[in-house]
């Protein structure tokens, strides 16, 4: 099976590839994993005024796993919170033109997109508790 | 005459009538008035097609007894030469079913992976909480391999050098956690069998706890993936 050029490309010139200090301020972190292939994503977005000013990512696995966290990171940044938990998996696949045995990596990356953003709605909430 | 279940010839067919003579079938393999083979039912799981309780300790020898046997039976060469269009088709599904039955029970990973399918209906409803620690090493060494890739390999400098040893000793520590999961998951074998050996009262209780040991196996197969994947990764990478 072939990758498309979308995926070779991100692949050879991952986008973002690297990540934050996890405590760091505005820091959004999402860690997830395939049990079924064993690949492991790491997703995290900085936010500033509601929106994303940054994003990051580290993944290993194949060359669609990769390909889908490091267009995930493209898209996020420029994105206010609510429009980046709009993201869906089957975008990813139509942008990557994914075959249907590489339609999990795109789930996955649309899981580490919410785990991140998870992650960081719950360290506002502690933020603002702690304030109040 | 024997009943079909206790019948060592005989398993759960797709039909009760003949599909050639309509004469009844109880669950032979073939028809015992035309002799023509009958198709085994679609639904049978790969433990009873190979005449095996639902446990996960099995005797090698004994499936592999039965696989012959039955594929004595079933082969479709047996059925090649006849013109008989059915029974090539008829012996080509059944011989296919046992097939994948053998290749799947006689692994104990596949086996422990089809066992938790076919109780918890679909694995993936399982969820296991992800390991977060190892998804934290996984990534950690991941950095290191790409600066080991990103090097020459035939340079001896002190940074490669100190990266092998690195990349080593984590393959070291990592193959020796695949051996603990396995042993971890053997555990969970014996377990699990004793339930299914179980005939208290108390059904609901032993439900619970045959839940908690799929669960249980769930997770240390998702584990073992992924210490697995990154294992061949840094072997493939330093060799």
């Amino acid at each position: 099976m072939a990758y498309s050029e979308k995926v070779i490309d991100h692949y050879n010139n991952p986008r973002n590839m690297g990540s934050f200090q996890k405590d760091e301020d505005g820091v959004g972190t999402g860690v997830v994993g395939a049990p079924e292939c064993g690949d492991v994503m790491k997703l995290q977005i900085k936010v500033e005024d509601d929106k994303i000013v940054d994003a990051k990512f580290k993944t290993f696995g194949c060359g669609s796993a990769i390909a889908s966290s490091s267009l995930a990171t493209e898209w996020l940044k420029g994105k206010t919170v609510e429009e980046a938990g709009q993201i869906k998996n089957t975008e990813i696949v139509q942008e990557l033109n994914l075959p249907p045995v590489k339609i999990h990596c795109s789930v996955l990356a649309e899981d580490a997109i919410k785990a991140a953003l998870n992650d960081y709605a719950k360290k506002e909430e502690v933020k603002s508790s702690a304030s109040s | 005459m024997n009943e079909a279940a206790a019948d060592p010839r005989s398993l759960p067919m797709a039909r009760s009538m003949c599909w050639h003579c309509q004469s009844e079938v109880k669950g032979e393999y073939l028809c015992g008035r035309c002799i023509k083979v009958q198709p085994l039912s679609t639904e049978l799981d790969y433990f009873s097609c190979l005449n095996l309780p639902r446990k996960l300790n099995i005797d090698r020898d004994e499936i592999e007894a039965t696989f012959y046997r039955l594929n004595r039976v079933f082969h479709p060469d047996f059925y090649a030469k006849g013109d008989d269009h059915n029974e090539k088709t008829i012996s080509l599904g059944n011989s296919a079913l046992v097939n994948t039955a053998y290749r799947t029970l006689r692994d104990p990973i596949q086996r422990a992976e089809y066992l938790i399918r076919l109780e918890a209906g679909s694995a993936k409803e399982i969820r296991t909480a992800p390991p977060a620690d190892l998804f934290e090493e996984i990534l950690e060494l991941q950095d290191d391999l790409n600066a080991f890739r990103a090097g020459d390999p035939k340079e001896h400098s002190a940074e490669m050098t100190k990266l092998r040893q690195t990349l080593q000793a984590a393959q070291a520590s990592l193959t020796n956690r695949l051996q603990q999961l396995d042993a971890q998951l053997f555990e969970a074998f014996e377990v699990w069998d004793a339930l299914q050996e179980e005939t208290s009262d108390e059904a609901e209780a032993v439900r619970v706890r045959k839940e908690h040991v799929l669960e249980e196996m769930q997770g240390i197969l998702s584990n073992r993936t992924y210490v697995r994947n990154i294992v061949n990764d840094v072997v493939a990478t330093i060799k």
